[in-house]
């Protein structure tokens, strides 16, 4: 039972911290906000760190390092709101790392770790809202392969995505396919637009499409993509809260109204206190999710379950309060804060609410205490 | 970074959870699950099993007789214990006058007290709040003069928690009036059998009589009773807080009780109802953040790297957790919870409980008791004002 990192793992949370500190501030990020919320250049400057190859096995040209890592770099990426979509490179990784036939992998890991390749998962559909066993996009086998057709939603960077992993309904049930964007051609259409924290996603409509199974196992599959977003989500918001925290204690300190810091005021002190407060619970549930990423499927959704609800209301608390702290300054789009705050409540709606997850941990709640013990 | 325990660790925690199970009684642990009224037997009794196994004093160093455990064992310990249904310790002696006399007394005053404290044979109180002094406890008023070869002590304690069993009391009590009140103070231990001490009990809402008043009406207190130097009392009870105590969390006790909510729950026939359920639920997923937040304390402790700053943190988030869980078992038992019947709190009443769920009858008066819970131990408005400073500066 320990909770330290080792030298290693400090040292990639320096070099992420520098790259966000030196090379992604947030006039960069207004800059690719402006372009349209993602910018393929950081993306590959990432890649150069061996960031977009840290869940990809080695054999694949990747770090194959595993969660406690990939936790280290969100914190980190999370601190600066980086827009490029790290945490689908991991889900990418981990889904055909784990679940992709040899040649799959061989054709696209190396890919993936190099940054050439960038692979999104697209569950989201219209009339699924966060259960992915509901799928209406289907798959029909032809006498190449697979063909795909239906629509999916909110799809991150869908339009600059080289590949789509989507889940569609065959025969049997759900299944992964793998969809190379210059296959498709045609079959394969995105609109893409921008998103409330400044980001990237796209509708994407499949008629017909050209797809290569990943695997027939497609809730196991996104399943647990889902739970390595939820991981790769806490500590992301771990990350940007206590960034937020931090900022919002400089401006009491600095702020003086009635002749004085407003820091001095205990109502705006105790806020403090308990935006503190989750911040705290929000990191050791991020490390308890974290810690069961490579556990038994079960045990491991019902882990990221349990993390989600904790991170929603502090994301929640903290977003709202650094606003409530800031006043007037803190609804600009000039300040900093309300980014931040975007960002934060944006994470509630990924890969379930807290609604949602509360339903989970409670549908799957044991008579015993169910907890570490 | 990993969440399992060693295997030295789980071997700990079996051998603890083995002795456990062979010495604490069944009568007292089917009291403490169910939430019965303890006697003074019932604690005095537990401390006494533990003192003969050396166990009392789990957290003392083994220069004065304790196991010298390290952080992760005394949490095991307590986990184990609070699990198995074990009366929590009455800790005055034990856990907080005992170490400010290793700290700070002498090596008769260790040699006089310590052995009674570690075998529970001495019962304990503590003296420390007073009715003018709550939160600013160092305003405290309680005088002790110096007068020859003995201190003469007027005054009034209160919040005496189990005082009417104390039979010696450790007092902070004002020597000097001169300067900044926390400079005037002294650590001063009062045998209460003293002529001029005299023990009124408290009634609380909930029926019981849990704390006391203590009155001291020129109490001749032998000099040899002053722990270190006068004036120096406030900086000794402070060294008690200075340490990360991650029980203040007490989530072994919440996850028992978590376990007790769930069996009123469906004994209620509110396990299948959802939306009680996730109530449940999401105090569950309190519990382990609370937990996962104790975990990373005791990790730091271990290893000795970051030291986390928290302990305000759990106080605060622990004492909210253990009234949410008094207040889902009331509220599962909804008006079932209301029939106020004194002695059907004791184990072995033989009466009816109106519903015939005697397993209701302890529920609204443990919720009512544990209001106390963010109240004591520094309130947790003042914790909020600590928690702020490590934020703010």
């Amino acid at each position: 039972m320990d909770f330290d990192f080792s030298d290693e793992q400090e040292q990639l949370r320096d070099a992420v911290r520098r790259w966000v500190d030196k090379g992604y501030d947030f006039e960069r990020r207004k800059q690719v906000v402006a372009g349209g919320g993602f910018d393929r250049a950081a993306y590959t400057e990432l890649a150069e760190l061996g960031v977009a190859g840290l869940y990809v096995p080695e054999a694949h040209g990747g770090m194959g390092m595993g969660p406690v890592e990939g936790m280290v770099v969100m914190e980190e990426l999370g601190r600066g709101m980086v827009l490029e979509p790290v945490a689908q490179t991991l889900i990418a990784s981990a889904l055909l790392a784990g679940y992709a036939p040899d040649a799959v992998q061989a054709d696209w890991l190396p890919r993936l770790a190099g940054g050439e390749a960038l692979v999104v998962l697209a569950h989201q559909e219209r009339r699924n809202r966060y259960d992915p066993s509901r799928c209406d996009t289907t798959a029909t086998q032809t006498a190449t392969g697979w063909a795909l057709t239906g629509q999916k939603s909110v799809v991150p960077v869908g339009d600059h995505a080289d590949a789509w992993l989507v889940p569609a309904r065959t025969a049997q049930g759900v299944a992964l396919f793998l969809v190379d964007r210059a296959a498709a051609g045609g079959a394969a259409c995105t609109e893409a637009y921008g998103l409330q924290d400044g980001g990237r996603a796209a509708e994407l409509h499949l008629k017909d499409c050209p797809a290569t199974l990943v695997t027939q196992d497609g809730a196991a599959a996104v399943q647990h993509g889902v739970d390595v977003g939820i991981a790769a989500l806490c500590a992301e918001a771990v990350g940007l809260m206590d960034k937020t925290v931090a900022t919002t204690a400089e401006y009491l300190n600095t702020r003086k109204q009635f002749g004085v810091a407003i820091a001095s005021f205990q109502a705006l002190r105790h806020r403090m206190a308990d935006m503190k407060m989750q911040l705290e619970l929000a990191r050791s549930m991020s490390f308890y999710a974290t810690l069961k990423l490579n556990e038994a499927p079960a045990e491991r959704s019902l882990a990221m379950s349990r993390a989600k609800v904790q991170l929603g209301q502090s994301m929640r608390y903290v977003g709202q309060q650094a606003v409530q702290l800031h006043g007037g300054i803190a609804v600009t789009d000039e300040y900093i804060v309300s980014h931040y705050f975007k960002r934060l409540t944006q994470m509630e709606m990924l890969f379930g609410d807290t609604l949602h997850h509360t339903a989970r941990v409670s549908e799957q709640m044991e008579e015993t205490a169910g907890v570490f013990a | 970074m990993d969440l399992a325990f060693t295997a030295e660790e789980l071997a700990f925690r079996a051998e603890v959870r083995s002795w456990v199970e062979q010495n604490l009684p069944k009568e007292l642990a089917d009291k403490v699950h169910n939430g019965k009224r303890l006697t003074r037997d019932d604690m005095q009794g537990w401390a006494r099993i533990l003192g003969k196994k050396g166990w009392l004093g789990y957290g003392w160093p083994k220069q004065f007789g304790g196991p010298g455990w390290n952080a992760v064992q005394k949490h095991l310990f307590e986990e184990e214990c609070a699990l198995a249904g074990a009366p929590r310790i009455v800790p005055f002696g034990p856990v907080m006058v005992a170490p400010v006399i290793m700290a700070f007394g002498n090596a008769e005053q260790q040699q006089r007290f310590l052995p009674g404290i570690a075998s529970g044979e001495v019962w304990w109180s503590q003296g420390y709040s007073e009715p003018g002094s709550g939160s600013d406890l160092a305003s405290l008023k309680t005088r002790a003069e110096r007068v020859g070869d003995h201190y003469i002590v007027n005054g009034q304690k209160t919040w005496t928690t189990l005082g009417q069993y104390g039979d010696w009391i450790f007092c902070l009590v004002r020597t000097s009036t001169e300067g900044k009140p926390q400079t005037g103070i002294s650590f001063l231990l009062i045998d209460m059998k003293s002529p001029g001490v005299s023990v009124r009990p408290i009634k609380l809402l909930d029926g019981d009589c849990e704390v006391n008043e203590v009155w001291f009406d020129n109490v001749k207190v032998p000099a040899e009773n002053l722990i270190g130097e006068e004036n120096k009392g406030w900086t000794y009870a402070k060294h008690l807080l200075s340490h990360e105590r991650t029980n203040i969390a007490d989530v072994n006790r919440s996850k028992r009780e978590l376990e007790r909510l769930k069996r009123i729950a469906k004994a209620e026939g509110v396990w299948e109802d959802v939306r009680f359920r996730d109530q449940i639920a999401m105090l569950e997923v309190d519990i382990v953040a609370l937990e996962m937040l104790v975990l990373r304390v005791l990790s730091a402790e271990k290893s000795g790297k970051n030291s986390l700053d928290i302990a305000g943190l759990l106080k605060i988030r622990g004492s909210e957790i253990q009234q949410r869980v008094t207040e889902l078992m009331m509220l599962a038992a909804g008006p079932f919870s209301l029939p106020f019947i004194h002695e059907a709190m004791d184990a072995g009443w033989q009466g009816n409980f109106p519903g015939g769920t005697l397993a209701n009858a302890p529920l609204a008066a443990n919720y009512f008791n544990m209001r106390k819970t963010t109240i004591y131990g520094g309130s947790n408005e003042v914790q909020r004002n600590i928690v702020a400073q490590t934020v703010l500066g």
